[in-house]
């Protein structure tokens, strides 16, 4: 047992620290109130943040190096989520994040080649084609369907809840390549969004952003080049991936949660409640729920590290993250009242925190990646083998 | 970054699995809780001894198995599973207490603790207000010790108690006729908590300032152990649930089918998880003196309080009637979490120390 990280580890860390006084400019949310700032600059602004990052390295840190990552490991990816946490989100997070695993573990060594050094650069930005109307939960109702056009295909449906869709180059589409095999029928196909059969809608938020759209498909080419996997294995590589979307962030959450409950701390300083104990029951069940988090956060650090792969115990990090980053901006806005809710752009609000759009999609992070109720379904099914009704 | 327990605590954690399971399995123990004065086996205990767990922790010099903050909490877990009565977590503290009193009577009663020929238990309440240690009336003077100490846990057994008094910590004998003891039934029936009147010859071991710094890191251990029981207790609970809700039918299919019960269930078992990775993240702490080990513990202590309070009683929910009778299991685990939420540092003054510990 060892819940350090090691000298090596730490390490990458300061030399990360020192590359980031020197290549960071602005905070992320400087950017966010710079009035001049629209949605696309700041889009283009994390385009270029990450050009940046990818120049020294910094991208794809536990990727091996044949495919134009670093060749560390998952530990030092973390630390990097963690260290980054005041710098722009880079344009390609979903790629990097979500196809990345896919990529390394499903891909041929073509397909690597093709995507993986563009997706780093940020040339190629990528956005997940996975929910539908008819299929958010229920992932294998999915009915887009992938038409055999000679040795290609030929896609017809919709995708809906994509993320970075209206500024996306590529989409990696589940679509339904046999319509009796519910899990057997599902293939992966990466599908290029420049072609005239692609329709892109953006959908606006609760937060008033439109980070996510819907994505129409009406006779759009899907190479049989492009396909990851075989014909068929779609939903098991799926699988695959969302386990990686679950598992691995808890540090870089971590790192965004330590801030804000500092934030939270201080402003409560200022109001001069601190001292009261219902005040003070609230907060300390924050910070105790917050090193909870963390220690699951190693222990499943410490799994990947050894070389396993992320099982359904990974339901519990994001139930657990997800759930307490609603506990955690609920709180600020209680304990902190109003100001908590000014706007980023407004006076008065709080310098070094959004508690106003943290409070907001704190909403979204318990649908996303897998519903908290879809996570209680893998644990029960899956890990406490309850029996199915 | 590992999680593995080492080699040694992965043999430790079975070798005392197997022995609960075969001398105290929780039908084998009840009777013991329910039926006997002393609420505990002697002979099981003695055994323990015989095996060297009464010196669990202490350093190979004395004697001890030297299992460090992390062999404890992989011992109490497996204890807790079985709601395992009696005083073992208190053996312990009170080895450590007196093997960091450097002194020579203190050494020599030591010998007798990790042999398990002589049992010492720790008295240290005085009022039912959480212990502050600050105000303490019972007085240690001209070898005499005078005073009434609250809340000793199966005291009636101890061959001898370590009490807190003004001048500091005192060593007293089991007099001949036995002490003069008031027993405090409560909540938990498992459990056996004294009001006893001191009055007779006893030694100082320490003054008052080195007492506080012993008992100190004494407590620390104390809110781990308590806190890897609780883990233990949520285990043993949560198997229990599921037990249960696999075989009850009702509306012609295992209650364990209902997607509402389910997410009950995942619930449970995303505490008892989380318990774990914060048992032995803070036992690692404490066990490699690490500056964060204060938070650490709070920590663990406060969230197994609550999590352990919320499984356990979950399962007398889901059990539905016959979780409500005595003669089911889910009580026995309840009753126990309830006494441990409030020793060994409250669930209200672990939170205040963890705030504390970052300056909040």
């Amino acid at each position: 047992m060892d819940f350090r990280f090691s000298e090596e580890q730490q390490q990458f860390r300061m030399e990360l620290r020192e590359w980031l006084k020197d290549n960071l400019e602005r905070s992320w949310i400087e950017e966010l109130r710079d009035p001049d700032n629209d949605e696309k600059k700041l889009f283009d602004i994390r385009r270029s943040w990450q050009a940046k990052l990818n120049e020294s390295g910094y991208l794809g840190i536990h990727w091996p190096k044949e495919w134009g990552g670093r060749g560390l490991t998952v530990v030092e990816n973390a630390i990097f989520a963690a260290e980054t946490i005041h710098a722009p989100p880079i344009a390609s997070r979903v790629g990097i994040n979500l196809l990345g695993p896919a990529l390394i573990h499903h891909a041929t060594e073509e397909q690597r080649k093709r995507f993986i050094p563009k997706m780093l650069s940020g040339e190629e930005v990528w956005c997940q084609g996975f929910s539908e109307p008819d299929a958010g939960s229920d992932l294998a109702a999915l009915r887009t369907r992938a038409e055999p056009d000679g040795e290609d295909f030929r896609l017809e449906g919709q995708k809906v809840w994509t993320t970075f869709a209206p500024w996306s180059d590529w989409i990696f589409v589940l679509a339904r390549t046999d319509p009796d095999d519910r899990y057997g029928g599902i293939t992966f196909f990466l599908v290029s969004l420049h072609q005239e059969e692609i329709d892109v809608r953006p959908i606006r938020q609760i937060t008033g952003e439109s980070e996510f759209g819907e994505v129409f498909f009406s006779g759009a080419l899907a190479k049989r080049e492009h396909i990851i996997g075989a014909i068929g294995e779609g939903w098991k590589i799926a699988m695959t991936v969302l386990a990686y979307e679950r598992g691995s962030m808890s540090l870089a959450h971590l790192a965004r949660f330590d801030h804000y409950l500092k934030d939270l701390v201080q402003g409560v300083r200022e109001k001069g409640t601190l001292k009261r104990t219902d005040v003070r029951e609230k907060i300390a069940r924050l910070l105790v729920e917050k090193e909870i988090l963390r220690a699951n956060g190693y222990r499943t650090l410490a799994t990947l590290a050894s070389g396993q792969a992320p099982g359904p115990e990974a339901s519990l990090e994001k139930i657990f993250w997800s759930e307490y980053s609603r506990r955690l901006a609920d709180g600020a806005l209680d304990l902190l009242g109003l100001q908590a809710q000014l706007l980023v752009r407004s006076p008065y609000a709080r310098p070094h925190m959004d508690w106003a759009q943290e409070a907001l999609y704190s909403r979204a992070v318990t649908i996303y990646a897998g519903s908290s109720e879809i996570q209680r379904n893998i644990i029960s099914k899956r890990i406490l083998k309850l029996p199915s009704s | 970054m590992n999680f593995e327990l080492s080699e040694a605590n992965a043999l430790l954690k079975s070798s005392i699995r197997d022995f609960l399971q075969q001398e105290a399995p929780l039908d084998k123990s009840r009777p013991v809780m329910e039926d006997t004065e002393e609420g505990f086996s002697r002979e099981i205990y003695a055994k323990l001894g015989d095996l060297g767990y009464w010196g669990l922790t202490l350093p190979e010099s004395e004697g001890g198995s030297a299992a460090g903050a992390i062999g404890l909490a992989v011992v109490l877990e497996e204890m807790g599973r079985v709601a395992f009565p009696g005083p073992f977590l208190d053996l312990v503290l009170a080895a450590e207490t007196l093997s960091r009193v450097k002194d020579e009577p203190a050494s020599e009663f030591l010998q007798g603790i990790v042999e398990g020929r002589k049992s010492v238990l720790l008295a240290r309440w005085e009022t039912l207000e959480e212990l502050d240690g600050s105000s303490l009336q019972t007085r240690s003077d001209q070898n005499t010790v005078r005073g009434t100490k609250l809340l000793v846990p199966f005291g009636n057994s101890a061959d001898f108690l370590l009490v807190t008094a003004a001048e500091g910590l005192a060593l007293f004998p089991r007099p001949e006729e036995g002490w003069k003891a008031i027993s405090l039934p409560l909540l938990d029936h498992a459990q056996r908590f004294l009001e006893i009147s001191l009055d007779a010859p006893g030694t100082l071991l320490c003054d008052k300032k080195t007492a506080d710094t012993i008992l100190k890191e004494v407590d620390q251990l104390g809110a781990l152990g308590a806190s890897a029981l609780l883990l233990g207790l949520i285990e043993g609970s949560l198997e229990l649930t599921l037990d249960y809700i696999k075989e009850r039918k009702a509306f012609g299919r295992s209650i364990g089918s209902f997607q509402v019960l389910q997410h009950r269930a995942a619930d449970m078992w995303i505490r008892m998880e989380s318990c774990r990775s914060a048992v032995y993240r803070a036992a690692w702490a404490v066990e490699n003196k690490q500056n964060d080990a204060p938070l650490l513990v709070a920590s663990a202590k406060a969230y197994c309080g609550d999590s352990a309070h919320f499984v356990c009683g979950e399962t007398i929910q889901l059990f539905g009637g016959v979780g409500y009778t005595w003669e089911y299991d889910p009580h026995i685990y309840y009753k126990r979490v309830k006494t441990l939420e409030q020793l060994y540092g409250s669930t209200r003054n672990q939170l205040e120390a963890a705030l504390r510990s970052q300056g909040i």
